[in-house]
């Protein structure tokens, strides 16, 4: 699909091959890990803590062209759904190609039922979904 | 950039970025650049979490 995921946190590289050393969970993940010990990274994204010098769990798509088209932050205590991000990003990438079309919110993978925004469907989005 | 509050708004260019990584699949230290993203055309996705030796 022509992406690529990388893990931020502010540990250093080192730590990281540590850590991914150790834990178990980890020896099928495979996906870069980025440092970013200053938390400037971080920062661009609003998601780095001053008080405690972590970063919360947030979670951005970036296009090709370098624009931010998704963004999902949760507290610390909360862990992210891998499908729902799996389900955004594939809407994204077809949206790229679609461009007049939008994904409602059951959408899950192409074939689905996407929605052509349009003056007929004004107070008929019902109809549109359920046809 | 330095406001900690802030942070893009959907629909922004990310400005250019780099990150120094530890890379599982080569078993060795490498770099991530946005530049680099752009240049291959690829898409990214980035995954933050509070820190290592923790749930992610």
């Amino acid at each position: 699909m022509g992406c690529d995921v990388v893990t931020v946190s502010t540990d250093t590289k080192f730590t990281h091959l540590a850590w991914r050393e150790y834990e178990k969970e980890l020896a099928k993940i495979n996906y870069p890990m980025g440092s970013d010990p200053t938390g400037k990274l971080g920062r661009m994204f609003g998601v780095y803590d001053e008080g405690s010098g972590l970063t919360l769990r947030g979670t951005f798509i970036i296009n090709p062209e370098g624009t931010l088209l998704g963004s999902e932050v949760n507290f610390y205590n909360l862990g992210r759904n891998i499908d729902e991000m799996m389900r955004k990003f594939k809407a994204n990438v077809y949206l790229a190609k679609k461009t007049n079309e939008a994904c409602p919110s059951k959408w899950k993978d192409e074939g689905d039922k996407t929605l052509a925004p349009n003056a007929k469907m004004v107070g008929k989005v019902h109809e549109a979904l359920n046809d | 950039m330095s406001d900690a509050a802030g942070g893009l708004k959907l629909g922004q260019r990310v400005p250019d970025f780099e990150l120094e990584t530890f890379e599982p699949a080569k078993g060795d230290f490498g770099t991530f650049s946005l530049a680099q993203q752009i240049a291959k055309k690829r898409w990214t996705i980035l995954f933050f979490y509070p820190a290592d030796f923790t749930f992610v």
